[in-house]
């Protein structure tokens, strides 16, 4: 579930939020239960196993919005098996009240958008709260009975030593979190920071100490005894982001709100990035979507090896390996003899049954899946 | 047609480039009423889009129109005779009275040429078919190179040329300095120069008096058979061959049966006319006509320029004088742009793609290559760069297909020990060098000369007695003060100083004796740099030297590619090596792992760089489970992927294989 309001647009951002002039937080909520309604029967009657509210702040939405929106789910789907209700935070706008709302919602789980504890960073990238503010929110959502969290970090902010990463992670860590994000900064075309990147405003990180804070979150990570389960992602043991495995694992789920992407079975699809549209599109509560792609086998198969790669865990060798036969005669042996290669460069594990990642192919994960899937000649 | 018999006047207009011979032309077809104000526009004769595109025109073309002129008239009395072009706003001035009415009828055949050096061949062609040119020099620029090289051609032609000078509306121009300049290098008077504006129609009616007057009229028909010299051909996709004639003795008629003297083919003649610029049938050419035939003839390879033809129940018994078919100076490799390894279709394109263009340019040789790192593709020989460019633009814009192209080489005369076929390293037997080409004398016993344009093909090293390489008579004509760089040039380049005549007070004509190798490059560029773009140059190749000639390979982590092989002397071959791999440093992009480049002569490595691995490729954010996005940056690498060429595990832009170009100086 989307939601698209910021208090303030982030200078590296580029997920679709807006800082809204007019106030159209309600009709928001509104329009989007009526969506909720609609893809109701896509449940099947079922429960649905996990809910991931991003945005967007979703903690920007009041308290009593959000009960509204709860109270909607609640009606529209079966939640009686639930195993995961996620709701993404800026440490700035939360407040007790807020949790206990979530908490009768069912939400059993907050991702802090942290993203630094050094004032200088986080003026860096535009982010508005202090760095004492994590911490608190944190404290206050297990108070308000919250309890599994999360805490996204980010590094190679122009200017971030080493050591600064370092802090950072320790800072985290010490907050006992059973979940850490950790994701690299990107110049993202039409962004703020890229316009000042081409401005020369600021040197962009050095690729040797972004590899060297690769290396320093692992170990860190590792050191807290949390275990690195997706290129950015670690957690202790259980505590891994069931929903986000599920987009990884090639699962389905449903979307709603503007700029959700959505899949089942092949198909995949994505609501128009726009609020004025999706206010004033509502086809028996559906949302305006932009982009569908029905089912491809090959496309399905290179989707899987780039999602895939991600965990730890990879793919079943096998199961990879009878795909690739079906698509077309060349595909198989093109992939065995790239996996081959890729092993004998140490970025891919020997490993019999499963098709990983080593430590040094997580640095260079893109460059893998490009040759892997590059070899299935589509 | 008229029913009186017209004087006949065959000429070609000659110039540097862009000195404006074909804007005269247009003025020519216009005064003579031959194009109507409607129909007129810019060098109404380069109809290629290329031609139009860029301003130059690249093939001769031959027109026919029709004059009033009273013999012996002064200039006086030429108002009359010429109509004003069309004006800005579109206007035509009013037509004038029937001109058949006053004065001698006039059949004016005449050739627009191009000026660029590549495609002399044309204009030596048109002007056997001609007794007269028109030398334009434009009025700001003076005598450039190619202004001396055509006027020697056309005097070499025994043509009468009448100067003119040109452009003379502009402010810049310089009319007397530059008549003083044509008399200086040329030896024609300075007043007999004739001053022109092609633009505005300036001095128009008094060119067309001269032409009258001064050119002389065809030789009279020494037989009544048939004689008429082919000067040009073109290919048509409905009509097959349209050839081009001039007629000097005996006449051509439609339906006649005609034979090729040279080939001995015959064909039917089912067409014949003139340009006027549109084509007009017309039921016969008689002595001293030009005209095109028509006759079933499907593809170029059948028709040789230069060749006589007669007519088959009475034939003549000697040919005319023919051309010395032009000569390849520069090949390079043309591959399909999207295979990796030699995908078949995309070949399959290009070799449809470069035979149907050698239809419309028989000027390009190709035979097919086959090369490890761009897999199947075609070794072309070119009549120079510019030939070069505008082939393999013609390739993509009408053929459709995406080129990589390798870097030119000119070709190598290479002396082997030994009297047995000699082969190249890939096993293909390597052609003795023509004895007719006049370069392919001096051959020691017991030795055989092969031709070799592409280094990858040279022979086993230790057989080899001598490279000999192309030699140029080269002619830079410069301002005074840019005498010295020039002259570092060319001897940096291995350049031998001939010979200095002064042009004007202020420019000179510098004659160097230099390798083809060292100018095809960047000569050009480099010389018009150095020289604020006022010089000029020209060149002719004259015969074939040894020099201390050596391979250099190039090896992409280990492996050598022979696309990049070049051939260069042994003094410059480290340079060269090192500035090649610098530049290949930069193209190629980091991969999974380093990359080491050497440069190698003889097996011995004088130059090496390395290609560090990246350290990180991985895009560390994946959210909220878009992954047709990020499916879609993939798809988006790995059709770039496609667009390189691999050499082992190495990919490789393809624009790397231009690298070769850097001479690194
Ligand atoms: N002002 C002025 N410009 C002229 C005159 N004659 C030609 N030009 C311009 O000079 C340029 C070259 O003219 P062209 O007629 O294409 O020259 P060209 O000699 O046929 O060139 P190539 O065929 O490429 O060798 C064009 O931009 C013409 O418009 C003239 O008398 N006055
Ligand atoms: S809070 Fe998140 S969604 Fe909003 S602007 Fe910042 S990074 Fe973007
Ligand atoms: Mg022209």
């Amino acid at each position: 579930m989307h939601i698209p309001f910021c208090a303030h647009k982030c200078h590296y951002c580029d997920f679709y939020s807006l800082v809204d002039p007019r106030d159209r937080q309600g009709s928001f909520v509104d329009r989007l239960g009526r969506e909720l309604h609609a893809l109701a029967p896509w449940g099947r009657g079922a429960s649905l196993a996990t809910i991931f509210v991003g945005g967007g702040t979703p903690s920007l939405l009041p308290p009593f919005l959000w009960d509204r929106l709860l109270g909607v789910l609640h009606e529209a789907f079966d939640l009686t098996s639930l195993e995961e209700f996620s709701v993404e935070c800026n440490p700035e706008s939360v407040s007790p009240e807020l949790f206990s709302t979530l908490v009768r919602g069912g939400v059993t789980r907050v991702s802090m958008g942290a993203q630094s504890f050094n004032p200088s960073h986080l003026k860096t990238l535009e982010r508005r709260h202090s760095p004492g503010n994590a911490g608190r929110a944190l404290a206050m959502a297990r108070d308000a009975g919250i309890p599994r969290q999360s805490i996204d970090l980010i590094f190679g902010i122009p200017g971030q030593t080493l050591d600064d990463w370092k802090h950072d992670l320790d800072d985290a860590l010490a907050l006992g979190t059973e979940h850490l994000s950790c994701y690299n900064l990107t110049y993202e075309p039409g962004t703020a920071m890229t316009a000042r990147l081409k401005r020369g405003e600021f040197t962009p990180a050095d690729e040797d100490v972004e590899v060297e804070m690769f290396r320093i979150t692992l170990s860190a990570a590792r050191g807290a005894g949390l275990e690195r389960y997706e290129v950015s992602n670690f957690a202790k043991p259980g505590a891994q982001c069931r929903h986000n495995l599920v987009y990884w694992r090639g699962g389905n789920w449903l979307a709603a709100g503007p700029s959700a992407s959505g899949h089942i079975n092949g198909h995949r699809w994505k609501n128009t990035p726009r609020l004025d549209d999706y206010l004033s599109i509502d086809r028996d509560g559906f949302a305006p979507v932009s982009e569908h792609e029905t089912p491809d086998p090959g496309r399905a198969l290179t989707e899987r090896l780039m999602t895939g790669l991600r965990l730890s865990e990879g793919l079943e060798r096998a199961w990879v390996v009878a795909q690739a036969t079906a698509l077309h005669a060349g595909a198989a042996s093109g992939l065995a003899r790239a996996i081959e290669r890729q092993t004998a460069l140490g970025f891919l594990e020997t490993d019999p049954a499963r098709l990983c990642l080593t430590d040094a192919g997580f640095l260079v994960g893109d460059s893998v899946i490009l040759e892997l899937a590059g070899a299935l000649d589509l | 047609m008229p029913d009186q018999t017209p004087h006949i006047r065959n000429f070609s207009i000659i110039a540097h480039i862009d000195h404006g011979k074909s804007t005269l032309a247009d003025r020519l077809l216009q005064a003579t009423n031959a194009v109507s104000a409607r129909e007129a526009r810019d060098q109404i004769l380069d109809s290629m889009d290329l031609e139009r595109e860029r301003g130059i025109t690249i093939k001769a073309s031959a027109v026919t129109v029709m004059h009033r002129h009273k013999l012996g008239a002064k200039a006086d009395d030429l108002e009359a005779e010429y109509e004003a072009p069309v004006d800005e706003s579109g206007k035509h001035a009013s037509k004038k009275g029937a001109p058949e009415e006053h004065g001698d009828l006039f059949m004016l055949n005449f050739i627009d040429t191009p000026g660029h050096v590549d495609f002399n061949y044309e204009v030596s062609r048109a002007l056997k078919a001609c007794e007269g040119a028109i030398l334009v020099v434009d009025s700001t620029q003076g005598v450039q190179a190619q202004t001396l090289v055509n006027a020697y051609l056309a005097v070499n032609e025994n043509l009468t040329i009448i100067p003119v000078i040109n452009k003379i509306d502009l402010p810049g121009a310089r009319p007397i300095d530059v008549a003083m300049e044509i008399e200086q290098t040329l030896g024609f008077r300075a007043e007999d120069c004739l001053l022109v504006s092609a633009k505005s129609g300036l001095g128009i009616p008094e060119l067309l008096a001269s032409i009258c007057e001064k050119l002389p009229a065809p030789r009279a028909p020494v037989s009544d058979q048939l004689r008429a010299l082919i000067f040009d051909a073109v290919y048509d996709d409905y009509r097959g061959v349209i050839t081009y004639v001039r007629v000097f003795d005996g006449s051509l008629k439609l339906g006649d049966k005609i034979r090729m003297m040279g080939t001995g083919r015959t064909f039917q003649v089912t067409d014949l006319g003139k340009m006027t610029p549109k084509p007009v049938r017309v039921p016969s050419l008689g002595p001293g006509e030009t005209g095109y035939v028509v006759a079933a003839i499907r593809t170029l390879k059948d028709v040789r320029i230069g060749d006589t033809v007669t007519l088959e129940h009475n034939p003549a018994t000697e040919a005319l004088p023919g051309y010395q078919p032009p000569r390849q100076m520069v090949f390079c490799d043309f591959y399909p742009a999207t295979s990796d390894g030699g995908d078949a279709p995309d070949f399959e394109e290009l070799r449809e793609a470069v035979e149907k263009l050698s239809l419309n340019d028989s000027s390009f040789t190709f035979a097919p290559v086959h090369s490890e790192a761009l897999g199947f593709g075609f070794r072309c020989g070119f009549l120079g760069l510019l030939h070069m460019d505008i082939i393999q633009e013609r390739l993509e814009r009408e053929g459709g297909v995406e080129i990589v192209q390798t870097a030119p080489t000119v070709s190598y005369h290479v002396l082997v020990r030994g009297t047995d076929t000699v082969v190249s390293p890939s096993g293909q037997t390597l052609k003795p060098v023509d004895p007719a080409t006049g370069n392919a004398t001096d051959i020691p016993p017991g030795h055989t000369l092969v031709d070799v344009h592409n280094p990858a093909e040279l022979p086993n090293p230790s057989t080899i007695a001598q490279i000999r390489e192309p030699i140029c008579r080269l002619e830079v004509m410069v301002p005074q003060e840019y005498i010295g760089d020039i002259m570092k040039l060319c001897l940096d380049r291995r350049g031998t100083y001939k010979n200095q005549s002064m042009v004007s007070a202020t420019r000179q004509l510098l004659t160097f004796e230099i390798p083809l190798a060292e100018i095809i490059y960047d000569f050009f560029d480099k010389m018009k740099g150095m020289t604020s773009g006022y010089g000029t140059m020209d060149y002719e190749v004259t015969g074939y030297r040894s020099d201390n000639l050596a391979k250099v390979d190039i090896l992409i982590n280990g492996d050598p590619v022979e696309a990049l092989a070049l051939i260069c002397h042994r003094e410059k071959s480290e340079q060269r090596g090192r500035a090649l791999i610098s530049r290949l440093k930069e193209q190629i992009p980091r991969h999974q792992f380093e990359i080491p480049l050497q440069a190698a002569i003889g097996g011995k490595v004088v130059a090496r760089e390395t290609i560090k691995a990246f350290r990180k490729n991985v895009i560390a954010k994946c959210y909220g489970g878009d992954v047709s996005r990020k499916r879609k940056l993939l798809d988006k690498q790995k059709e770039g992927k496609k667009r390189m060429k691999s050499v082992g595990s190495v990919t490789i832009p393809q624009e790397a294989f231009m690298a070769v170009l850097d001479q690194g100086d």
